[in-house]
């Protein structure tokens, strides 16, 4: 049996429940054991375990892109705290979290403090969705591609609520662009998804990536994968894209006016989409957990080898966005839209076309016919 | 030579397949390069006064860092030997931020007390005309950079502490401008001199003399004057121009003035 | 949302330095604009009354942080003019050698700036690290990095380290091969063309209407360069090319800048040439004590002048790495100046912000501004 994230859990409620029943007396420690009692503190500690893994990849991810930002720049990126710098954000969290978040006296209280968490927490809502290997998720839903892109796509609400209550221009008018981004470059990812669903048969990202067992979805949808990557980055809001926060007109754009935790929660949000966005690129194209043939058996049947591969893949997507970073400028407002929808949409259509056509013909040029496809 | 021309127009502008690729690969080649050695100096590690690692550090980076930072020249904390040191105030009269004081040092006569400069380095903007205009080289600036304190009043040094700067050794500033034969001396209004002796005391280089000099006699009814008429004399080449005798005579009858 | 006044400052990326640039806008668009300065004023000029000659240089630093050596040049050429005195061969030319080590500097720094500006993260440290060698040099013959004081009337305050030319050269190789980088990074970027093309046009009439000079000036398609038309120090002796560029835009004036800085390393070489060659003093002989060091106050009226020094009046005009500089003085005769006056191109270039901001979108201030290549310092004095 494989090991699952569900049965790590349960293990772990079971020894926990079974520890405090031994030393209770009868019906209390009955009550204790219960298998209702032991599935609930499964489904907590499930959760407690699924935060704990997204927060901690997604500081490693921050280490990782100050380290990467560094040596493109000529520098040396973070070093002091931990080795090679590891708990620098550590320590950089401890100092937000100990600084105050003034509110502006004019702004919305609700609005200005209910933003930055619903933002965080609709965003680490879909760590629960996506599978990172076998199992590893909260359950098998048939449609969790859809559920994990809808959460996906609250975001620009969030974000404008907190800019437009921040009562700043700067955070008003990087709020506006942030919407309007994220709506426009919905559609082209959206039709880019239609695509891999298409080919694969499913909304249920095991399926999908279990579908990539013979060969990966980009090589077929090639044309897909590039409106996904342009479309994931002006949802991440990174260079080229990151307008919303233009540093140089907008100072901060959209949490201009934020500091301390709230900014925290900000700063560690943006990392945790930019991780959601190379997970879904990993799942929807390059493969999820699986590896091609030619790999050696050992390389992918140790321990918990799934998660292994996917997260080196994970890493090395998002390596390639920290190198777009390090070597583009950043674009213009109307240019982006332009290019969103006069350039990504009809690309995106394409690639619908094209995915629609593969599966009609159940045949690729160079790879020869492939009998899965079309599920 | 390389720049030759002037060239308008970016040369691969003509091939737009490049246009995104060429800034990626651009970067991408200097992430492997700082891969052996970035161009970091990382500070309190490595130090660029450090002759080896500037040598180092150019070597591995393969890139003129830290070679060109020469520190012969550099102007940093002031050492300061209060042996030679006159007492002339030159290094204080000609600070621009007026952080340097002169006060009393051990080793002074009770008459004369020997003065050395205090400065105060939260206003001291190193400009180096103190160590310039030291006549003596007593006062000259180091290679020594590393000032901060937790208490304000620890940026003032005093004189035993730029004696303790100077007792380390460290290299030193020793240029000062040399300025050749100047036009520009001390000179006497003899007819407002009374004789008083202040400039010839307080001269810091005694270069002063005082000399008896025939006064014109009383008038005729009036009685004779009791005391010698004397008159200061500088001696030129001793003269470090410093203006104390100026500042100290009662009359305003020395001036600066050319000999020529 | 309605149109609005938005303050782009005193404290803004954008700015670059203690200014205000209020901004009315519709939308992304840009209506109108109206710069505000002064938030830097520190009374250089009047401060300057009450200085000996030489002490001033140690204000023309502080004038532009990113270029002081241009400035004292500026001041020294004026005040030498005032006091008549002409300083020595081999200084003339360690002068020229500073400001275009300097103009290379500031250019790295206008570089670095500007590529921050329109979101290119990486390339900001390779211009601030390429400046920092130019900043190494600076140590090595001046002893400080950022404010130097090292020229002084009738000369220079101290003559070449051994071994600076070799160590000059080898920075100028190294600086001509990042050149290339950078317009690697830059020119053959189609996103750096679509942010910049067409962007803060400022027509050459506009120009010399508003009093716009240097690199804004030549970016659209005139010659005008002090070295070239007066020049000054040893300028007549050397021989570069005037960079210009027909566009008007942002990327002309990149164009022109980094031209420049090509042609700043063709004179430097020249300058290393000509400095290797012939030794000599870098202080005029004839240079009175009072100017090299300052004696003492007297009493409470000051200085008690016996002496009749010459007066005089010194006008000099250098291309300062941001536009014409130049420098007025008043000399009566006294051990200060009787008045200073100062013309900086920072502020007739940022005074047209009107003619070259107003119709674009808010996203593009930033890199016409960086373009602009603001330095308060020297703007506010």
């Amino acid at each position: 049996m494989s090991v699952t994230l569900l049965s790590v859990a349960t293990a772990i409620s079971q020894a926990i429940l079974g520890a405090i029943g031994s030393v209770l007396p009868q019906p209390a420690s009955g009550a204790v054991t219960n298998v209702n009692t032991v599935d609930g503190l499964a489904a907590l500690i499930f959760a407690a375990i699924l935060l704990l893994a997204s927060m901690l990849n997604t500081i490693v991810l921050i280490w990782w892109e100050r380290k990467l930002l560094g040596r493109f720049m000529d520098r040396r990126g973070a070093m002091h705290v931990g080795y090679a710098g590891l708990l620098q954000n550590f320590a950089d969290g401890i100092k937000l979290f100990r600084k105050d978040t003034v509110k502006p006296r004019e702004a919305d209280t609700l609005g200005f403090w209910s933003g930055p968490t619903a933002y965080m927490v609709t965003s680490l809502i879909i760590f629960a969705i996506l599978p990172v290997s076998t199992g590893w998720n909260s359950g098998s839903l048939p449609l969790s591609l859809l559920l994990a892109l809808a959460v996906f796509s609250f975001a620009p609400l969030f974000i404008f609520v907190s800019a437009w209550s921040s009562n700043n221009k700067y955070s008003l008018i990087g709020g506006m662009r942030s919407a309007a981004q994220m709506i426009a470059y919905e559609v082209p990812i959206l039709l880019a998804v239609v695509a891999v669903v298409l080919v694969s048969g499913s909304f249920d990202l095991q399926t999908i990536v279990l579908e990539q067992t013979n060969y990966w979805f980009w090589v077929p949808l090639f044309l897909a994968l590039v409106v996904f990557v342009a479309g994931m980055l002006a949802e991440m809001e990174r260079i080229p894209f990151d307008l919303p926060e233009a540093e140089a007109e907008l100072v901060e754009g959209w949490n201009t006016e934020y500091g301390g935790m709230m900014f925290a929660f900000f700063m560690l949000t943006d990392y945790l989409r930019a991780l959601l966005g190379s997970f879904l690129i990993v799942l929807l194209f390059l493969g999820g957990w699986t590896m091609p043939g030619w790999v050696p058996a050992a390389a992918t049947s140790f321990p918990l080898a799934g998660i292994f591969w996917f997260m080196l893949k994970v890493y090395i997507v998002f390596t390639v966005f920290v190198w777009i970073r390090a070597s583009l400028p950043r674009v213009r407002t109307d240019q982006l839209l332009r290019v969103g929808w006069n350039r990504m949409v009809p690309l995106a259509l394409l690639s619908v076309v094209l995915a629609a056509l593969l599966v009609t013909v159940k045949c690729l040029p160079v790879l020869g016919c492939i009998p899965t496809l079309g599920g | 030579m390389a720049a030759e021309g002037v060239r308008k127009e970016p040369k691969s502008a003509d091939n737009p397949i490049l246009w995104v690729a060429r800034p990626m690969a651009t970067a991408a080649r200097q992430f492997g390069k700082s891969l052996i050695r970035p161009s970091t100096i990382v500070y309190p590690f490595e130090r660029l006064e450090d002759p080896q690692f500037r040598e180092e550090v150019a070597v591995a980076a393969g890139k003129p860092i830290g070679v060109g930072a020469v520190w012969d020249n550099y102007r940093g904390v002031h050492a300061l030997n209060v042996a030679t040191c006159i007492s002339c105030n030159l290094c204080a009269f000609s600070c621009p931020d007026l952080c340097i004081d002169m006060v009393t040092v051990p080793g002074g006569d009770p008459k004369h007390p020997k003065k050395c400069p205090e400065i105060d380095y939260g206003k001291c903007s190193y400009c180096g005309f103190c160590s310039d205009a030291c006549p003596e080289g007593c006062l000259t600036m180091t290679t020594r950079y590393e000032l901060s304190t937790a208490k304000r009043s620890e940026m003032v040094y005093s004189p035993a502490k730029l004696y303790e700067v100077f007792q380390r050794k460290l290299p030193m500033n020793p240029v000062r401008i040399e300025l050749p034969e100047n036009e520009d001396a001390i000179l006497l209004d003899p007819p407002l001199c009374i004789g008083c002796n202040a400039c010839s005391r307080d001269c810091p280089t005694q270069c002063i003399t005082m000399i008896d000099i025939p006064k014109v006699g009383p008038k005729p009814g009036e009685k004779p004057a009791k005391r010698i008429w004397k008159e200061p004399v500088i001696n030129d080449s001793d003269c470090v121009r410093c203006g104390t005798c100026i500042s100290v005579c009662p009359k305003e009858c020395l001036f600066w003035g050319s000999r020529t | 949302m309605s149109e609005m006044w938005i303050n782009m400052g005193p404290q803004h990326p954008m700015t670059h330095g203690l200014w205000n640039l209020r901004v009315h806008v519709d939308g992304e668009m840009v209506l109108d604009v109206d710069p505000e300065m002064g938030y830097l004023h520190r009374g250089i000029e009047k401060i300057s009354e009450d200085r000996h000659y030489n002490e001033v240089v140690t204000l023309m630093d502080r004038c532009c942080y990113v270029a002081g050596l241009a400035w004292e040049h500026l001041y020294i050429l004026s005040a030498e003019q005032a006091l008549g005195i002409r300083p020595p061969e081999r200084a003339e030319w360690i002068r020229v050698m500073s400001e275009e080590f300097q103009r290379l500097g500031s250019h790295l720094m206008w570089y670095a700036a500007f590529v921050q500006d329109i979101g290119l993260m990486a390339p900001f440290l390779y211009g601030m690290r390429d400046r920092d060698l130019v900043l190494d040099l600076f140590q090595s013959y001046t002893g400080a990095r950022m404010t130097y004081e090292y020229m002084r009337v009738g000369g220079v305050r101290n003559d070449l380290p051994n071994g600076f030319t070799d160590q000059s050269r080898k920075v100028c190789d190294w600086l001509i091969d990042r050149f290339e980088e950078y317009d690697r990074l830059c020119l053959a970027s189609a996103i750096f063309h679509k942010r910049c093309d067409g962007l803060g046009k400022m027509s050459r009439a506009d120009c010399v209407a508003y009093g716009v000079t240097g690199p804004m000036l030549r970016s659209a398609g005139s010659k005008r360069d002090l070295r070239k038309d007066r020049p000054y120090s040893a300028y007549d002796r050397v021989e570069f090319d005037v960079a210009t560029a027909d566009g008007a835009d942002v990327t002309a004036r990149y164009l022109v800048r980094m031209e420049e800085m090509r042609q700043s390393v063709r004179i430097i070489r020249q300058a290393l040439d000509w400095l290797d060659k012939n030794p000599g003093p870098v202080m005029a002989a004839r240079v009175p004590r009072w100017l090299g060091a300052p004696y003492a106050p007297i009493g409470n009226e000051g200085y008690l002048l016996k002496r009749n020094y010459p007066k005089g009046l010194g006008l000099s005009a250098i291309e300062e790495p941001h536009g014409e500089a130049q420098a007025y003085i008043v000399n009566d005769g006294g051990e200060h100046p009787y008045r200073v006056k100062f013309r900086s191109p920072v502020f007739a270039n940022i005074s047209a912000a009107k003619k070259y901001l107003v119709g674009y979108r808010i996203a593009d201030i930033p890199p016409i501004m960086g373009s602009v290549d603001v330095c308060v310092g020297e703007c506010d004095r």
